[in-house]
């Protein structure tokens, strides 16, 4: 079962505050990557294939 | 006296005798004969392809076509000094890990989408669906193509699909890849029963703010319960007037179930075994080869996408960094390469951070440092629950196994 968090992390340098997410794959493994990335990903996985009309053979 | 226009032969010109014309007949005759014995006989040539070599000098012979996909070569063991030979060239194959060598991660078994599996190769899934890649080892000598041992295969055991699709696949970097070309989608496939389907998609993705993705379908074709090679034709569309976005690829599916995307191969349930996997420009499949034609390019060539630092034991990573609070540390990783682009992800498994004289401490969190990462610099924060110094040297050590740490900059 698989478990996500968020975390904030601060760039010493600059200050900024970046969001992570950290999924916690419920048998000791994770894995993270900054929340934009999530996000890109959770949208990918919403539409995983494009069926387009065009159809070459 | 006249001669004929190629090849000069004596003729009777218009005003000799016809008395002379035996004699004239017999001197053309003559001549033609010597021409003739110096060309090649058309019987020379015995089938279609056939070519004219020669065994000796002056003395023609057929020689055969090769096999699809073979070029010709020198070979002085043959009586042409001719043969047609497999076409090995590295670099023509543009996927890599065609022959499952290479597994970073350790997969074992994957049961879901969009997960990866051999290096390179991640799953692809929808509806209703249950199956189970694993890795599957050949028997020494059981390979399914001469010439080329391979070691590990993939295979797909589809349990239920219902509205379904269920492939692996592969992104090629750069949509650019085989735009606008007539490609051959190859590999040895067998089923455990019966005469199921499969087919081949290629999907040009335009990446992040490029233009919408385009699949094209190739040709269903069932497949047998013994290793076969099938090769699957395809066009690939032009991207004339589309708009290329960052981190665009070239996916190419292997579909064994599909009600959704319009193979026409259909819900389907069986085993499914894979191995030698190959794209390439052109018309045929030539001899498989993987894309780099070594063990250490082919690593490499996986490493600019995912690359794994593990530990068979409890001792540290060679990896160390500096901590700046009592709870986290910034750690700059060496690269066994560089990588496609930034680290977008990183996994990982039970690893702590040492000082060479203090307890290791567990790593709770680690983060990508994203301001001082890029394609060949990657630098990590990794949160302890308390107990560092800082300023102090800390090194990254193993714990409990598996112990792992993965940086991925996939597609």
């Amino acid at each position: 079962m698989e478990n996500v968090t968020f975390i904030e992390s601060e760039n010493l340098l600059t200050n900024e505050i970046t969001e992570h997410a950290i999924i916690d794959r419920g048998n000791g493994e994770f894995t993270s990557m900054p929340k934009s990335e999530y996000d890109r990903r959770q949208a990918e996985q919403s539409t995983p294939i494009v069926i387009n009309e065009a159809k070459t053979k | 006296m006249a001669t004929s226009p190629n090849y000069g032969w004596l003729e009777p010109d218009n005003t000799d005798l016809v008395k002379n014309g035996a004699l004239s007949i017999r001197t053309l005759g003559n001549a033609i004969d010597t021409t003739m014995a110096t060309m090649t006989p058309k019987s020379t040539y015995t089938a279609k392809g056939s070519i004219a070599a020669a065994t000796a000098a002056s003395t023609p012979a057929n020689l055969s076509v090769g096999n699809n996909g073979e070029t010709l070569v020198a070979d002085s063991s043959t009586s042409t000094g001719l043969s047609y030979q497999a076409n090995w060239a590295a670099g023509k194959n543009k996927i890599i890990n065609g022959d499952y060598r290479i597994n970073q991660r350790g997969f074992s078994s994957v049961t879901a989408n969009d997960t990866y599996t051999f290096d390179r190769w991640r799953t692809l899934s929808g509806g209703t669906v249950t199956y189970a890649f694993t890795p599957q080892t050949f028997t020494p000598g059981t390979a399914p193509v001469a010439g080329y041992e391979g070691s590990t295969f993939l295979q797909c055991a589809i349990s239920a699909a219902t509205s379904s699709y269920i492939g692996i696949s592969q992104r090629i970097e750069d949509v650019r890849t085989f735009a606008n070309q007539s490609i051959v989608v190859s590999f040895w496939a067998k089923a455990a029963s019966g005469t199921p389907s499969v087919d081949v998609v290629v999907n040009q993705d335009f990446g992040s703010g490029g233009s919408g993705s385009v699949n094209t379908i190739g040709t269903k074709q069932a497949i047998s319960t013994s290793w076969t090679r099938y090769s699957f034709k395809i066009t690939v569309p032009s991207i004339s007037g589309k708009t290329i976005g960052t981190s665009s690829f070239t996916n190419v599916y292997l579909l064994f179930s599909d009600a959704i995307i319009g193979s026409g191969v259909g819900d389907q349930t069986g085993t499914f075994q894979i191995w030698g996997f190959q794209a390439e420009a052109g018309s045929v499949a030539t001899a498989f080869q993987t894309a780099t034609g070594t063990l250490q390019g082919e690593l490499s060539a996986c490493q600019r996408y995912y690359q794994r630092f593990t530990n068979i034991g409890t001792g540290d990573y060679n990896q160390n960094g500096i901590a700046y609070s009592g709870t986290k540390a910034l750690i700059p990783l060496k690269l066994t390469t560089s990588m496609r682009s930034a680290v977008t992800a990183i996994d990982y498994s039970s690893l702590r951070l040492f000082d060479y004289v203090n307890a290791a401490l567990l790593i709770t969190n680690l983060i990508i440092n994203t301001a001082t990462s890029d394609s060949s610099v990657v630098c990590v924060e990794a949160t302890v629950a308390s107990g560092l110094t800082q300023y102090r040297t800390y090194v990254i050590l193993g714990n409990t196994l598996p112990s792992y740490l993965g940086l991925s900059a996939e597609l």
